[in-house]
């Protein structure tokens, strides 16, 4: 048993101390409650989360949950593989499903997900490749496309827009800069064609007229960005933990949906209640201005049911793309035990 | 080959160290310099070798040099200041190598610089396995591969045991014997400025003045008989007089400094 | 004779003490196989950690995992693609920021100029974490191999400078004196007293640079590499396969290994005369 804890140091220190505590409850509030913990990246896509905590719906079921900050999506599923905390919620990457199938992480609800309408991520075409023709996602087959890191949901982003439009990552060039500055010099230094890049990046990018968005990854190929995942350990022995905790993330998910994921008639997003209130707490919780957390803010499936059709195509995606384990059976990475 | 040096003064800095000295070393004489430690015996030396700038006064040298002379004035060094990298026989090739010298010359004369020190058979070892006696008898070879007109000697056995001192001794005398090479032998030892010097030359501690020459009348080859000894002592009692008032007051100085 | 000691020992009334050896330890003796050893046993315990479940395979893969994951990618022949795009990456930088490196050593050893200008520079310049440089360099050079050749030249470049100009500074006097005072010329005194002083020096500066570049290889393949060690390693830890990530890391430890080899040979062979 001590063995396996400094395991966990070991890997954890390694990762860094980039996991900070964010406003734990103080301990004499905190009587009673069960402790738990959940791992969160500083993001408007963790915004549930931010809103269960600070409108207490984790308390009315019991729960003391203790958010812990991340930097990089990698970081949290291997902080629950480890137990370091008990939840996590971000982006569905390679490493994730990797995690999965050695049975370390499983996931329980969704999180956000890329949705017509909502723009989170654009491609967008250098200034020469757009006046060479890149004018719509379409024509990104065959060209340079700079993304983060082999395995990141940039890469499935370029898979799915390969399978709408009759091609395969076999036809572009993806270029691995392993992080957002760097594919951004990248872009600017017109070394690639094209990238897919978040919302605030890609509008920058078209502003400063370095480059044009073509398209966004919402409109083009909707799927499953994110999910609420767990260990399957917390799953088997801690049940009513999990419930409660899923009990807490839907109510705050239904407000979150209510608030900023209301259409009118015409299809265009407006806001809806309490939108001013919500979009304060995760302007607090992720230290940005309140206007660019609202340029951001993605969509979620109010009653947190996932993309089940997507994530056996993700899994049979990196799958074909060798990097995820051929044995994986894509149903078992999901337990749909929790949504309803 | 004379040396004359006139008037010749020179500053480190803000720091005196010889002051007015006037000298003549004359054609195949061997003059030594004794002086308290830090009188500027080597900075002397090393004005007159041309390795140091005076900061004023004039050197000069007049005369003869001896057939395929390259470098009239040579040193020989109290650290030998041989290249551990190269074996013996490459530290005297390197001397010769700037020369326009043919391969066979260049080897004749390795080859025979080598020979009169005894280092024939050692001419492939590196510095690192000489002894200290050796290696300076390296320094010598080398010099002589030169063919100097005169030779500036730093203290060349101050670094070397007394034994192997008295055999050196004994290999410069033999080189003044056959070449009568002018030579300024800077020591801080009198029994080996008795043995080898024609004339003495006493430096005042710091600034370094001349304060006296003592000249040795007896032939060098006659100093080790019975004969000589009265001459030499009374020749070492008035050095040592000179020297040790010297000697005295430097150190004082240097505790008060 | 032998009545002399007598009466000592008569004086005294212990008996003669033998003198017991006290002068053990602090001396460091060859073990040869210790450090075999070592490993074997850490390998061995590594192993069985595993074997007996104390460590989860996804958090400590057993060294037989990163061994089968090392197999693989012998047989499918990318180890050598990746160690191929490695190697000629850490050489062509490494051989660049060298010879750079040297040369303004060289200068900043000899000129008084050169080095009242340059070792502020080297000062300011030298503790610059090159990673935080990558997107410059990306603008710069682009993303092709010239980046990375320029990441490692980088890396390389200022301790060489370092180690070339105190290399120089430690080549004794005495001997650029002594070759002063038999007339060689200068360009003869730089080729053979003050390069050839001043190659201990920069062989251990060529130590610590073959290490820098080892590191920053890593770093070089985060600008869009599609092989190398360094590309490996990070495509494995991002997708969390920790045998892989295992495996290249240990790649990378042997060809550290490698090239010390190789210098302790090169060192044997030109130091021969210390
Ligand atoms: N390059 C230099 N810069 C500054 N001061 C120097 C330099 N060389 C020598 N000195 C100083 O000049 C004085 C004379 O030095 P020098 O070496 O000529 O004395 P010396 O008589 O040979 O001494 P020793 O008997 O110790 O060999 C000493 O006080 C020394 O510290
Ligand atoms: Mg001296």
């Amino acid at each position: 048993m001590t063995v396996v804890r400094w395991s966990r140091r070991l890997v954890l220190g390694a990762m860094g101390a980039a996991a900070l505590a964010l406003a734990g409850t103080p301990a004499a509030e905190a009587q009673g409650l069960e402790k738990t913990s959940i791992g969160v990246l500083a993001l408007a896509s963790s915004g549930p989360i931010f809103i269960a905590k600070s409108k207490g719906y984790f308390e009315k079921e019991g729960l003391d949950v203790e958010l812990k900050m991340f930097t990089s999506a990698q970081q949290v599923p291997v902080a629950v593989a480890s137990g370091d905390v008990d939840f996590g919620v971000t982006g569905l990457t390679a490493g994730f499903y990797n995690l999965a199938a050695k049975g370390a992480v499983t996931m329980i609800a969704a999180q956000s997900r890329d949705e017509p309408g909502f723009q989170l991520s654009a491609y967008v075409a250098t200034k020469a490749a757009h006046d060479a023709g890149l004018t719509k996602p379409a024509d990104l087959k065959g060209k340079r496309i700079a993304i983060t890191t082999v395995g990141s949901t940039f890469h499935y982003m370029v898979g799915l827009l390969g399978q709408k439009h009759g091609f395969t990552v076999k036809d572009v060039t993806m270029v691995a800069m392993q992080d957002v500055p760097k594919m951004v010099a990248a872009f600017k230094g017109g070394q690639v064609d094209a990238v897919i890049a978040p919302v605030t990046v890609a509008r920058q990018l078209a502003a400063e007229g370095s480059g044009t968005i073509v398209g966004w990854v919402g409109d083009e190929t909707p799927w499953q960005l994110g999910a609420l995942f767990t260990s399957p350990k917390t799953v088997a022995q801690r049940r009513p933990l999990a419930e409660k905790f899923v009990g807490a993330y839907l109510t705050a998910l239904a407000e979150y949906h209510a608030a900023f994921n209301a259409k009118d008639a015409s299809g265009a997003v407006v806001k809806g209640p309490g939108y001013d209130e919500l979009l304060a707490i995760i302007a607090e919780a992720t230290k940005q201005k309140p206007e660019v957390v609202a340029a951001g803010l993605p969509y979620v499936e109010p009653k947190g049911k996932l993309l089940v059709d997507d994530i056996v195509n993700q899994v049979k995606f990196w799958q074909s793309e060798g990097q995820v384990d051929k044995a994986l059976d894509a149903k078992s990475v999901m337990d749909l035990t929790f949504v309803k | 080959m004379r040396l004359i040096i006139k008037d010749l003064c020179h500053r480190y800095d803000d720091l005196v160290v010889l002051d007015g000295i006037d000298l003549t070393v004359q054609e195949g004489e061997v003059l030594a310099v004794i002086g308290p430690s830090g009188c500027g015996k080597s900075t002397l030396l090393g004005i007159a070798g041309g390795i140091v700038a005076p900061t004023s006064g004039t050197i000069a040298v007049a005369g003869e040099v001896p057939d395929g002379c390259l470098n009239p004035i040579t040193f020989i060094f109290q650290d030998f200041a041989l290249l551990p990298w190269r074996s013996v026989e490459d530290n005297l090739s390197l001397v010769l190598e700037h020369h326009p010298l043919s391969a066979a010359e260049r080897r004749e004369r390795i080859e025979s610089g080598l020979r009169r020190m005894g280092l024939w058979d050692f001419r492939k070892a590196l510095p690192k396995q000489l002894s200290g006696g050796m290696r300076q008898r390296v320094g010598i070879a080398r010099a002589l591969a030169v063919r100097p007109a005169m030779l500036l000697l730093d203290e060349p056995l101050s670094a070397l045991d007394a034994q192997t001192r008295e055999l050196l001794m004994e290999d410069f005398l033999s080189l003044w014997q056959r070449e009568r090479t002018t030579a300024v032998y800077v020591t801080h030892n009198l029994d080996e400025a008795l043995r080898l010097a024609d004339r003495v030359v006493v430096l005042s501690r710091r600034p370094g003045r001349l304060r006296e020459i003592v000249t040795i009348e007896e032939p060098r080859d006659q100093r080790l008989e019975p004969s000589a000894q009265a001459h030499l002592a009374e020749v070492r009692d008035r050095l040592w007089h000179l020297i040790r008032a010297e000697a005295q007051l430097a150190d004082r100085e240097i505790a008060d400094a | 004779m032998p009545d002399t000691s007598l009466p000592m020992t008569e004086r005294s009334a212990a008996p003669p003490q033998p003198v017991r050896f006290r002068g053990g330890g602090f001396t460091v003796k060859g073990h040869r196989w210790a450090a075999l050893l070592a490993f074997v046993v850490l390998i061995a315990v590594w192993e069985s950690t595993n074997r007996f479940g104390l460590v989860s395979e996804l958090f400590l893969p057993p060294p037989s995992a990163v061994a089968s994951a090392l197999a693989a990618m012998a047989q499918d022949g990318s180890l050598w693609q990746h160690l191929k795009a490695s190697l000629m990456r850490i050489g062509v930088g490494w051989v660049m920021g060298t010879v750079a490196g040297m040369a303004v050593g060289f200068a900043m050893g000899i000129g008084s100029v050169a080095r009242a200008v340059g070792v502020p520079l080297v000062s300011a310049f030298f503790p610059i974490p090159k990673i935080a440089l990558l997107p410059l360099f990306i603008l710069w050079f682009g993303i092709g191999e010239p980046s990375k050749f320029a990441t490692i030249g980088f890396g390389v470049f200022f301790p060489t400078v370092i180690a070339t100009y105190s290399a120089i500074d430690s080549v004794p006097r005495n001997l650029i004196r002594m070759a002063q005072s038999f007339g060689l010329p200068w360009a003869s005194i730089l080729r053979k007293i003050v390069l050839p002083g001043a190659l201990p020096g920069i062989l251990a500066g060529f130590r610590i640079t073959a290490s820098i570049a080892l590191i920053l290889v890593v770093a070089a393949e985060m600008i869009g590499a599609e092989y190398g060690i360094g590309a490996f390693v990070l495509t494995a830890g991002n997708l969390m396969l920790t045998d892989q990530l295992l495996a290249g890391v240990l790649v990378l430890s042997l060809l550290g290994l490698s090239i010390g080899t190789v210098l302790s040979i090169l060192e044997r062979r030109l130091l021969k005369w210390r």
